[in-house]
């Protein structure tokens, strides 16, 4: 129950020789689940321990539900945290591990058993609760230290990459439980990814980050349809968006981008925005789903069609990845077809226009 | 075959069985000799006792009683205990410190504590003695100060590379949970430490238990002396004939608690040993 | 966290950091700066230059003495030591049975205090020579080899629990291997066991090194009677201690330069062994 407020924050380490964080600003809405993604080293992590004041700022301000918590030590902040290595009292047994904060506030033993057992009978960790955390399994482990953080009942959950020391088929499963969760406590909720994938199947708002600066904060959909400069672009959706170098001409009435020898018609909405980069350079960003094999459509006139030699094609059950070369750099295409494509087989690509994305070279921000 | 290799595996227990009636020798002729009076002890010390030369508990009684040994008994289990339990708590403690704030003062105190483990004794033996007489150590209670002083540089050094294993995970969540630094160290950090600070306990323990040097300097030989003093002075205490019986029996009595320690903690004490040794 | 426990500093560090100062760094400070002067007492002192170290090698005999004494003790000790360690960690890891027994029982000795081992083996060895009317300070070679036998006895049982700890390291498919290329028991000890407890080898040869230069407590209560059988560390020990008069500040002197160079040897031993052990560890 509870917004978080970031203000021109910065962070730098060895009396600023190191910036990590320039100028942060950014609000998370009450009972929002936000996901904080990007490559490493960028500040997510950084920014998830400033809420939980395990780091000073440097400067600016942060705001727990309006509330400057910049000098409040971590306890007082009512949040709770989840770390990617658990971080489990090894010489505690599960039960313990759970109780502890709440016996640290002194709090009467029958309601912190109260507490403890309604986490633990949610996350279903009832009948480890007497061994030690050396006794489980990562997945178990990772519960709880769920109900750790449960059993605080905090304003804020904290999830540092809480998912990544589990396999592939556990990870899915903790991801749609800690969805669940988030419903059922209504909290806030902030979590630390990597894995885009995690960050879209889960968050209600993503912010995107790259050396310290957020790059996009916005919901999935936006991000996958409207990314806001090649980053994203490039960071949201697997595989990641092709991105080909391509000119702006003017034919008529219309605007095209031509690129390889093709052109590619511009839709009626972008054309509005393309057309101070006419005669210019652009970046043309294509999502390998949105290559189209040519014999599943109508031909028209108007449809850019590519030829392709494919260089490698994965399998991939309903689609097949085809990689081939344009203008000597490796591009995909996702494409649904029912025959088998071998290395060799030359291919035509349909591009479709209405999900084109443009891209000023230079600031590599989005046209439109 | 299967014989041949019977026949060799006797001649190995055989080969054992000699080497380990070597190894004892010294401890059971001393044991031996501590049951014979005096006069029989020097003229024939590695027969048996008989009937006439048989002292009963005798020695051990005088030995027990003569030359203070109870006292340095006592005076050697009292700076052993407290000299351990402070050199386990407040160097674990210094060693976490040192290990988390990570700057040029912290890493200088460090390198001091590790550079202390290579000097010898003799090195600082006079003036320590001095400073120690100055400031009032010349006790008990201070040379438990001077052992801390003396016990920090393999201590810290054990703590600090075992505490550098420890994720710094456990301890935000500890801060998260609301530890101060001290909850943090003493619920969390020191327990996870525990096999290190047996470790640590068993070496130190028999550092001080066995020292002689420095508190024979520091304590002397008078009322505080311990037990390693006291049968120094017992077995080269120059007036007059020795009562050989009475010093055998001393002999058994320092040797006996070891004994008994080492056959209950031995898997304790040779992993702390081995520890020593490999890090040392 | 870092700030919160920062402040923590006379909680968690000024205790020990001063007795550390107390019994350790200020002494050996003015250890240091009392080898170059005349001093009766600490705080009454001249200074006079390099004269104490020159002092060692002239008007003192006992120094280079000592100094030659130690070295041959010293490698007459490492050797032996090792040595019959190594054979009966050999005879150890057999695989027969009861072989922890006769584990606890080499090792025992090494738990018993030098004072105490000393004068175990003063009486034993003056027990046996008693029989042929002498003692052990009618031969300054009686004493010397009575430091051995003592040292060899309180030791190898020490080495040999890490010779053994080696030796089962070395993965058994490794004898296996040998087995099958047709080594003889000979041959797999001198081409897999022995290459692969190196490591070991090197740990212990310094251990048993430096035990045996800094041995002080076995060799006063073994040998304190007998003049021409002081090794290093008993022989400044002596320097300090055991005389009196008035050349007693000029003889303190002396014993604080032996010290000094007693602790540098000290000290290039250790550093030969990290630059050993460090590069073993790069092999690796």
């Amino acid at each position: 129950m509870a917004t978080i407020k970031f203000k021109d924050v910065v962070k730098s380490f060895d009396n600023g020789k190191v910036t990590v964080i320039p100028d942060l600003s950014l609000e998370i809405k009450d009972k929002e689940f936000v996901v904080l993604v990007g490559p490493s080293g960028c500040g997510k992590s950084t920014t998830l321990r400033m809420i939980a004041g395990l780091e000073d700022i440097s400067s600016g301000e942060i705001y727990i539900d309006d509330k400057k918590v910049n000098n409040i030590p971590p306890k007082d902040r009512d949040i709770a945290m989840v770390f990617q290595s658990y971080a489990l009292y090894p010489h505690m047994t599960v039960y313990k591990n759970m109780a502890f904060a709440l016996k640290l506030k002194k709090l009467p033993k029958k309601e912190i058993d109260e507490k403890v057992m309604w986490a633990a009978k949610i996350l279903e960790i009832e009948p480890y609760l007497e061994r030690k955390p050396k006794a489980l399994s990562g997945g178990q482990r990772q519960r709880v230290a769920l109900g750790r953080a449960m059993v605080r009942n905090p304003k804020v959950f904290l999830l540092d990459e809480p998912l990544s020391n589990l396999d592939a088929k556990l990870r899915t499963e903790m991801r749609s439980q800690i969805t669940m969760l988030h419903k059922r406590l209504q909290t806030t909720f902030v979590y630390v990814t990597h894995d885009q994938t995690e960050a879209m199947t889960m968050a209600d708002r993503i912010v995107v980050m790259d050396k310290g600066v957020i790059q996009q904060f916005d919901t999935p959909q936006m991000l996958y349809n409207e990314p806001a400069n090649m980053f994203v672009a490039g960071f949201i959706g697997s595989p990641r968006m092709n991105f080909i170098n391509s000119g702006i001409v003017k034919d008529g009435e219309k605007l095209k981008a031509r690129f390889s020898g093709y052109e590619l018609t511009v839709s009626k909405e972008k054309a509005e925005y393309l057309a101070d980069y006419i005669g210019k350079e652009v970046i043309l960003g294509i999502r390998p789903e949105h290559f189209i094999a040519a014999e599943e459509i109508t031909p028209s006139k108007d449809k850019c069609i590519i030829t392709v030699n494919t260089e490698i094609a994965e399998m991939m059950g309903s689609e097949t990845n085809i990689y081939f070369d344009l203008d000597g750099k490796q591009n995909i295409a996702q494409i649904k077809t029912g025959r088998k494509i071998n290395p060799g087989d030359r291919i035509r690509l349909s591009v479709d226009e209405d999900h084109a994305h443009f891209f000023d070279p230079v600031t590599t921000a989005a046209i439109g | 075959m299967k014989s041949r290799r019977a026949f060799k595996e006797s001649l190995l227990y055989i080969l054992l069985f000699i080497i380990s009636v070597v190894f004892l020798a010294p401890i059971v002729i001393i044991l031996i000799n501590s049951f014979k009076s005096n006069f029989h002890i020097s003229q024939s010390p590695f027969s048996l006792p008989n009937v006439e030369t048989f002292a009963g508990i005798q020695n051990f009684i005088k030995g027990f009683t003569q030359a203070d040994f109870s006292r340095a008994f006592a005076n050697s289990a009292f700076i052993t205990v407290f000299s351990v339990a402070g050199i386990v708590l407040l160097t674990s403690m210094t060693a976490w410190y040192l290990v988390r704030i990570k700057n040029r003062f912290t890493k200088l105190i460090y390198y001091l504590f590790v550079f202390s483990m290579i000097v010898p004794f003799q090195m600082v033996m006079y003036t320590m003695t001095y400073y120690a007489f100055e400031l009032n150590l010349n006790n008990r209670l201070g040379i438990i100060f001077i052992y801390l002083g003396f016990g920090a540089g393999l201590s810290v050094f054990m703590f600090s590379g075992f505490i550098k294993s420890i994720p710094t995970e456990i301890e935000e969540a500890a801060v998260i949970d609301g530890c101060s630094p001290l909850k943090t160290f003493f619920l969390i950090i020191f327990p996870i430490l525990k096999p290190t600070a047996i470790t640590v306990a068993i070496l130190n323990a028999m550092w001080v238990w066995n020292d002689y040097l420095l508190p024979y300097l520091v304590l002397g030989s008078g009322s505080n002396r311990t037990l390693p003093v006291a049968i120094q002075m017992a077995l080269t205490g120059g007036y007059g004939n020795k009562d050989m019986g009475a010093l055998m029996a001393m002999l058994v009595l320092t040797i006996l608690p070891i004994i008994v320690f080492y056959l209950f903690c031995q898997k304790y004490i040779i992993r702390g040993v081995l520890a020593g040794a490999v890090k040392g | 966290m870092q700030k919160t426990l920062k402040k923590y500093f006379p909680i968690f560090v000024l205790p020990t950091l001063a007795a550390f100062l107390v019994s350790f760094a200020v002494p050996f400070v003015s250890g240091v700066y009392l080898s170059f002067t005349k001093f009766k007492v600490v705080n009454e002192n001249t200074w006079v230059g390099l004269e104490n170290y020159i002092k060692l090698f002239t008007t003192d005999k006992t120094f280079m003495n000592s100094l030659w004494l130690t070295v041959k003790f010293t490698a007459v000790s490492v050797v032996t030591i090792n040595i019959l360690a190594f054979a009966l960690a050999l005879l150890l890891t057999k695989g027969l049975k009861g072989t922890n027994a006769f584990r606890t029982v080499f090792f025992m000795p090494n738990l018993i205090g030098g004072i105490v081992l000393g004068h175990i083996w003063s009486l034993i060895i003056n027990g046996v020579l008693g029989y042929f009317g002498v003692d052990i300070t009618y031969d300054p070679k009686y004493g010397f080899w009575g430091l051995v036998i003592l040292m060899n006895w309180q030791l190898i049982g020490y080495m040999m629990i890490i010779y053994i700890a080696g030796i089962q390291n070395i993965p058994e498919y490794l004898n296996e291997a040998a087995a099958i290329d047709g080594a003889t028991p000979a041959q797999t000890l001198f081409h897999v066991t022995i290459p692969m407890v190196m490591p070991s080898v090197t740990i212990c040869s310094f251990l048993t090194l430096t035990n045996s230069f800094k041995l002080f407590d076995q060799n006063l209560a073994l040998n304190g009677k007998s003049p021409d059988t002081s090794l290093l560390a008993l022989d400044i020990y002596k320097t300090f201690y055991d005389h009196t008069g008035l050349q007693l500040a000029s003889w303190h002197g002396i014993g604080q330069a032996k010290a000094v160079i007693f602790f540098l040897i000290v000290a290039l031993i250790a550093f030969i062994q990290l630059r050993a052990t460090s590069q073993k560890e790069v092999e690796h």
